[in-house]
């Protein structure tokens, strides 16, 4: 089958999103009206194509479109002779316009119509080799989990809605600005809810690591530009009317806190290079969330995007180690830098990134991060300033186990003893080189914050030289059996779900059989006898007929003959 | 001769005709059951022609238009029975209904 068509679709779709986005890289936000739905009175809400593109929502929109023609190009390689790449091809271009639909809109409905079309996307991607049992269950459980955050959203977008009058995001950032502030915690929690799902954050974070039976393309595009970030952009979009409550700030500061450092540990203790992959994602994400707690939506959108480049760069990097060594195990892998020297190159770029070390946009980007904390740490943002010395802790402690974990993977995966392998495809370092290139690049302009920048590059450095002295000692640290079965939070999930599932709807099976089949039934039952009753009478047999006919006509006038003796 | 020689021979008639039909399966005696109770009614309405000595004699003059209508009910049931044979092979009514209901 040819495959480059799917590239060069993607690739209109991709320049378009560009020639969209990129005048508005520096501008002030513009508005472009395209469609207005028909006015159905206050009760319901109004429709509209309305789109805003501000710098913000362009970054965003051009690391999806970068990210996802990047992947399409990849998967022409990755994916072999797969049989239904077709679909595939179409659900990626479908998944880069959902997100450019949620990050461009203006209307809450409308991104939720994105937002839903990513859960389906990304449902039928990481479940696309549903012949294995455990892709079936990884999607399913992907789409159950971030549904049940959807609910958050739905609700959270019928209560602004409601509390604003209107469904607008541009009008709400300026109601929520000059109004005082109404259902703010309501409205925060839910929006909460929402992210904590989409973003997999604790305690519904273990989809995104089971979503890792899907294709490895599918994976950095879920990771890096869409699904995932949709979460992070949603917060950030609605920072102004979120801030408004201190108790949502504080409950995403923490859920950020416990995440990061959790998922960072949880990398650690890996034996899997792309589930290791995983967690570090949901670690990444919680340390923009913790960003956007603050009340810095910049900081956060930019490690977004720092982040997107460079663990699109790590995943599609896997993707190769794997298809060069057949597993993803990193036992399997070990001394990969002769047999792929693009990739160990491009990848060590991608590591360093991980890891904050200077000058890739990790470091700049993670810093951006950790200097919103701090400034949050004067206690004049909406967020307490005791939590955010705590979150700031915790953070600076994350960025330490992140070094440790990058510089585990990086030499597991690329030193050591040489692991056979085949090489790699031009088609698939092709976006190698270019995601390192963004990963250096993307550093340019950005602003240096150095007393953190020192804290945290001393922290990595930490971190790199003990995971160094770790691995001497062949990893023998004591942490890691509970650490790698992720200290059995996923079987919270495991056994509760099925098991209350499985009580409700025995519960409704009994009120079915006893509450409300007793009626049909019972209605049969009486029918049935009466049917024997009367049935027994109609024999069709005229002489029966003639008997009972003859019996009535004797009862008849013995009847009469004894009203008349009787008179 | 008092009426109720008459009435009670009727009665008995009707009673043994009205047996016939319900109990016989054979349909030419079933037939003959019919006959009977037409003529106990007849053997009625003769008696009592003569207990009211009517000038008109209107219970005589219906004796004749029942036998008249016995005449043509026999002929037409007989026929019937006759065709029902042809094409069953029998005349025991409980057979034939079986029949006709298979």
């Amino acid at each position: 089958m040819r495959r480059w068509p799917y590239v060069v679709v993607t690739a209109l779709v991709s320049a378009a999103v560009a020639v969209w986005a990129i005048p508005h890289l520096g501008d002030d936000p513009s508005t472009s009206v395209t469609y207005r739905g028909n006015d159905v009175g206050p009760a319901l809400p109004r429709l509209s194509l309305d789109t805003v593109v501000d710098p913000m929502a362009a970054q965003v929109m051009l690391l999806a479109a970068g990210v996802a023609l990047l992947v399409q190009v990849y998967s022409t390689a990755y994916m072999g002779d797969d049989k239904r790449y077709r679909s595939y091809a179409w659900l990626i271009v479908l998944f880069e316009i959902a997100m450019v639909a949620v990050v461009a809109t203006d209307n809450l409905f409308v991104l939720l119509i994105g937002w839903e079309i990513m859960g389906v996307c990304s449902y039928l991607l990481i479940g696309h080799a549903w012949e294995l049992p455990q892709a079936r269950a990884g999607a399913a459980k992907a789409f159950l989990v971030t549904r049940i955050a959807d609910i958050g959203l739905l609700v959270a977008i019928i209560v602004l809605g409601q509390t604003y009058g209107t469904y607008r995001i541009s009008h709400l950032i300026d109601a929520a600005g000059q109004e005082e502030p109404r259902n703010a915690t309501a409205i925060g929690l839910l929006l909460v809810l929402a992210v904590v799902g989409k973003s997999a954050q604790v305690p519904l974070h273990t989809w995104l690591p089971d979503a890792m039976p899907g294709p490895t393309p599918i994976t950095a595009l879920i990771h890096a530009a869409t699904m995932v970030a949709a979460g992070v952009y949603l917060l950030a979009r609605l920072l102004p009317v979120f801030e408004t409550s201190q108790v949502a700030m504080t409950t995403l500061a923490v859920v950020a806190a416990v995440t990061m450092l959790l998922a960072a540990l949880f990398a650690v203790a890996q034996t899997d290079l792309k589930r290791a992959l995983a967690w570090s994602t949901v670690s990444q994400l919680a340390l923009m969330f913790a960003a956007l707690s603050t009340g810095n939506a910049a900081a956060g959108i930019n490690h977004l995007v720092s982040h997107g480049a460079f663990k699109a760069l790590l995943f599609l990097g896997c993707g190769v180690a794997m298809v060069a060594v057949g597993s993803s195990a990193l036992s399997a892998m070990g001394g990969l830098r002769k047999s792929l020297p693009v990739t160990f190159w491009t990848m060590t770029i991608g590591f360093a990134a991980l890891a904050g070390v200077v000058p890739t946009v990790g470091f700049f980007s993670k810093d951006g991060v950790l200097d919103a904390l701090h400034v949050a740490t004067d206690g004049e943002a909406t967020l307490g300033g005791a939590t955010a010395w705590v979150v700031l802790v915790v953070a600076v402690l994350t960025s330490g186990v992140t070094a440790v974990y990058a510089t585990r993977l990086w030499t597991s995966t690329f030193l050591g003893a040489p692991a056979p392998a085949h090489g790699e495809r031009r088609a698939m370092v092709g976006p190698l080189l270019l995601l390192a290139v963004a990963c250096l690049a993307l550093s340019v302009g950005q602003e240096l914050h150095v007393g953190i920048g020192a804290l945290s590059t001393l922290v990595a450095a930490v971190g790199i030289v003990a995971a160094l002295w770790l691995r001497d000692r062949g990893w023998r640290v004591r942490f890691g059996r509970p650490l790698a079965d992720e200290l059995g939070l996923d079987a919270v999930f495991v056994r509760a779900a099925p098991a209350v599932t499985l009580g409700a709807a025995r519960m409704v099976d009994a009120i079915d059989a006893d509450g409300i089949d007793v009626y049909p039934r019972g209605g049969a039952w009486f029918a049935q006898r009466a049917s024997w009753v009367i049935g027994a009478v109609q024999s069709a047999r005229v002489q029966v007929y003639a008997t009972i006919v003859a019996g009535g006509a004797l009862l008849i006038v013995i009847g009469s003959v004894a009203a008349g003796v009787g008179s | 001769m008092p009426l109720l020689y008459p009435l009670l021979l009727s009665a008995a008639l009707f009673g043994i005709g009205l047996y016939g039909v319900l109990a016989r399966r054979n349909a030419v005696l079933v037939l003959v059951g019919i006959e009977l109770m037409l003529n106990a009614v007849n053997l009625q309405l003769v008696a009592y022609d003569a207990w009211f000595a009517e000038t008109l004699h209107t219970g005589q003059v219906l004796t004749l238009f029942v036998i008249a209508l016995a005449a043509a009910e026999i002929g037409l049931g007989l026929a019937i029975v006759l065709a029902m044979f042809r094409a069953t092979g029998t005349i025991d009514v409980d057979t034939v209904e079986r029949e006709v209901e298979a």
